[in-house]
């Protein structure tokens, strides 16, 4: 009871921080807006036919969905860390897994609700509205879903690593790129599948997808100790 | 014993920040160790917090080895040290609201409004804390290590950048918390205060800590000459 009471607490705080920079909130919806608007205008304002433009949308999403995790995880451990709030929720003797969970978590409903607003967004612009149906979409959200708690998985991690060090910022793009590129291969596979056919037509990617993300996320959380203790 | 250390060391690199240091804390004592700045005092007070690993020696709080069971010890501890150790961008009620959820403190909202009450901060209980002077912050930082009824308060530089108010509020409320049978331990380079406020004194130079003497052997002059003495030899 006591670990449920203390996730639950990390997690609302969380996304009480979230929500509340503004300023965090704007930058991140923005450069997602913006990401998607220059594939829009450089691939437009004539689409090639619904196959390329499928291609083209998982991408723009994905793309999108990426640097915009890496702005929020970085966001996300600069105000743990810069006035030792991080010290003070381990003085609570909160198990370091658990506070790692709610990392995850609360991580991941942020960049779930912008998938949310950004994903209809970049297929109205990329002219792809029309032809997907509620239940293609919904899929969709399933595999941005699954491919963002994987990303989360290896993000939260390696943020909190990186941000205690000089210069932490750039240093997570450059290690947590190469390691979540199966995840954003799977994902991105997926979505082209979803966009083009209406099913997620070749297992594999799928398979690569959930399993990279479970794998990860069991690896980290068994980590999580030893990275925020040390 | 509220907390017992014993030789702890703590290396960064090749350099020594913390030598060999033992220091018993008795329920009721209020434990001041003197030192200049970069004398390890910091590094000690986090070691005993746990929120460092020392590189050798022991540590108990309440007879528990805190290197070991570190979380099962950090309830007991109340910090306050140069962080903020909380949100500037929560008001000093959502703060201490979250951690006190996070220690299960029982009856929150009444221990969070009595708390703001104590230290003077009703009025500001909604304002973020990023709009806070140094004396309000430090008024927060006692209200938030006091929330969860900790026995051993570890308290770095309390002191430091504030007005006399402030400093006689900081004194105050070690006064209370000492009677109330806590174990506490201050370090600070004001030896006027420090004299004030503890019971038992030690010295941290260059890592060293040394005990000097019981509140009643040792009169406030002899301690400051004995202070100024340590620190040019």
């Amino acid at each position: 009871m006591k670990a449920f009471r203390q996730i639950g607490a990390l997690i609302r705080k969380d996304l009480g921080l979230q929500f509340r920079s503004k300023e965090t909130l704007v930058l991140i919806f923005v450069f997602s807006v913006l990401v998607v608007l220059i594939f829009a205008f450089a691939f437009g304002p004539i689409f090639p036919e619904k196959g390329e433009r499928g291609k083209l949308a998982a991408s723009v999403l994905w793309a999108a969905f990426v640097f915009a995790g890496i702005i929020t995880l970085n966001r996300s451990f600069t105000a743990e860390r810069s006035h030792g709030a991080l010290h003070g929720i381990r003085l609570t003797g909160v198990d370091a897994s658990n506070l790692y969970l709610s990392k995850v978590v609360s991580t991941v409903i942020f960049l779930f609700l912008l998938e949310i607003v950004i994903t209809p967004i970049a297929l109205q612009f990329l002219d792809l509205l029309d032809v997907v149906t509620v239940g293609i979409l919904l899929k969709l959200f399933g595999v941005l879903g699954i491919g963002t708690l994987g990303f989360c998985a290896v993000g939260v991690l390696l943020a909190g690593m990186s941000t205690s060090t000089n210069g932490g910022e750039s240093l997570l793009s450059v290690i947590l790129l190469p390691i979540v590129i199966p995840i954003i291969m799977g994902g991105a596979k997926c979505t082209v599948s979803l966009l083009v056919t209406g099913e997620l037509a070749n297992g594999f990617w799928l398979n690569l997808l959930i399993g990279y993300s479970l794998v990860f996320f069991a690896s980290a959380y068994l980590l999580a100790g030893a990275v925020i203790e040390e | 014993m509220r907390l017992r250390a014993s030789q702890l060391t703590k290396d960064f690199g090749h350099r020594s920040i913390v030598k060999n240091a033992t220091l018993s804390v008795n329920p009721g004592e209020v434990v001041t160790i003197f030192g200049p700045n970069g004398a390890g005092k910091t590094t000690f007070i986090k070691i005993l917090a746990t929120l460092l690993k020392p590189t050798s020696g022991e540590l108990e709080i309440e007879g528990t080895d805190a290197i070991e069971d570190y979380s099962d010890v950090r309830g007991m501890l109340g910090v306050v040290i140069h962080e903020m150790l909380a949100y500037p961008a929560f008001s000093p009620y959502e703060n201490l609201k979250f951690f006190g959820q996070m220690y299960g403190v029982n009856q929150l909202e009444h221990r969070c409004r009595v708390l703001l009450t104590e230290v003077g901060l009703q009025r500001f209980a909604h304002e973020p804390l990023h709009i806070f002077s140094r004396g309000m912050t430090q008024r927060f930082m006692i209200a938030r290590a006091l929330l969860h009824h900790p026995s051993v308060l570890l308290f770095d530089e309390p002191f430091s950048g504030l007005d006399a108010a402030a400093k006689q509020f900081v004194l105050d409320r070690v006064a209370q918390e000492q009677q109330s049978g806590k174990g506490i331990v201050i370090t600070t380079h004001n030896t006027e205060l420090g004299y004030l406020v503890g019971t038992r004194f030690f010295f941290m130079i260059n890592g060293e800590l040394e005990a000097v003497a019981q509140k009643d052997e040792i009169a406030a002059e002899t301690l400051l000459l004995m202070y100024e003495e340590r620190l040019t030899f």
